[in-house]
């Protein structure tokens, strides 16, 4: 999902920062309010995180014969919201903009939108959709990190095509392209990534399920019930 | 009580799914190249607006790793540093239900 460095337009760089930067502000006095509320959602915050983190290092090969990687933010924006997973995302795609030359420092704001923000919303969203019907609990998990991990890829596309609109056919034709190249290596990979942040939502469900039950990432007897089955 | 673990095993199972579709393509794609999407993004900016993709000079300077060695071993980095962190954090709090019960 990286745009690289320069290649895109430099008044598209400063819209996207633009759009980018109230969510990170905004995720920065959220973070600071549940962290001041309670320490012990330090902890969650790291894994959830660290998961971000390792996801989005591992390039996965894909049926189309070329290489991707998840993105992890699916596990973030279910426990903390959209907003906190922005921040995360910032630190790590600063990390690879410095030391990686993968996006760019003019290019994070496109890059922070797509990962840090539009998967994260779209993942949410579908998560507080799902997340008070009778559906179990780990396929609404699942359901939430696979479409955080493709909305990033299609708000990637977005982003190419606006700058870059096809000749013929114009923003629609070149979405498609675009669309083609990213969100179908990105299938399977999201699938994975899904299934794997699930398994690790039902550890965390097994070891330290108060914490789940005070952030109301489901209510106490969906936590329950899922615990008596383990 | 018999434990349930129908999530490990589904998840064994589609691992194992990704895993067969990634020898498949391999055998039968002879021309996968398993180059990043990324710059198969790039490479099609440079194709739509007809510049090399050497044309594309980054706005801001920027370090690039020298070679492909250091740049695996800069994700490598980046991958032990987050799975310190879920190591630190489940020993953390497996020891916290340790003590919760012993007390």
């Amino acid at each position: 999902m990286h745009i690289m460095e320069g290649f895109l337009p430099a008044i598209w760089c400063i819209v996207w920062w633009i759009v980018a930067l109230p969510f990170l502000i905004y995720g920065i006095i959220q973070l600071k309010k549940i962290l001041s509320e309670n320490r012990e959602y330090l902890p969650l915050l790291g894994a959830t995180g660290a998961f971000i983190f390792i996801l989005s290092a591992l390039k996965l090969p894909s049926v189309t014969g070329s290489c991707s990687h998840p993105t992890g933010t699916g596990l973030s924006a279910i426990c903390f919201g959209p907003f906190i997973t922005s921040v995360i995302c910032l630190i790590v795609l600063l990390f690879q903009s410095l030391f990686l030359a993968h996006g760019g420092l003019s290019v994070l704001g496109a890059n922070i939108l797509s990962m840090g923000i539009v998967g994260p919303v779209a993942g949410y969203g579908i998560y507080r959709l799902l997340k008070d019907t009778s559906l179990n609990m780990y396929i609404t998990v699942f359901v939430a990190c696979v479409f955080a991990d493709l909305f990033t890829y299609i708000m990637t596309s977005i982003e190419l095509a606006l700058a870059y609109p096809a000749e013929i056919g114009g923003y629609m034709s070149s979405f498609t392209l675009f669309f083609g190249i990213f969100a179908i290596t990105q299938i399977p990979l999201a699938i994975v990534e899904g299934i794997v942040l699930t398994l690790v939502f039902k550890y965390i469900v097994q070891l330290k399920p108060d914490i789940l039950i005070t952030l109301q990432v489901f209510s106490k007897e969906k936590i329950d019930k899922a615990r008596s089955e383990i | 009580m018999a434990k349930n673990y129908t999530l490990e095993i589904l998840t064994v199972v589609v691992l194992a799914l990704f895993l067969v579709g990634f020898i498949y393509t391999t055998n039968t794609m002879k021309d996968a190249e398993f180059g990043g999407s990324d710059g198969v993004g790039s490479a099609t900016v440079a194709e739509m607006t007809g510049q090399s993709e050497d044309a594309f000079q980054p706005l801001i300077p920027q370090w690039q790793p020298p070679s492909g060695e250091i740049e695996s071993c800069l994700f490598a980095i980046q991958a032990t540093i987050g799975g310190i962190i879920i190591g630190l954090v489940f020993g953390y709090w497996i020891g916290q239900n340790k003590r919760e019960k012993t007390t």
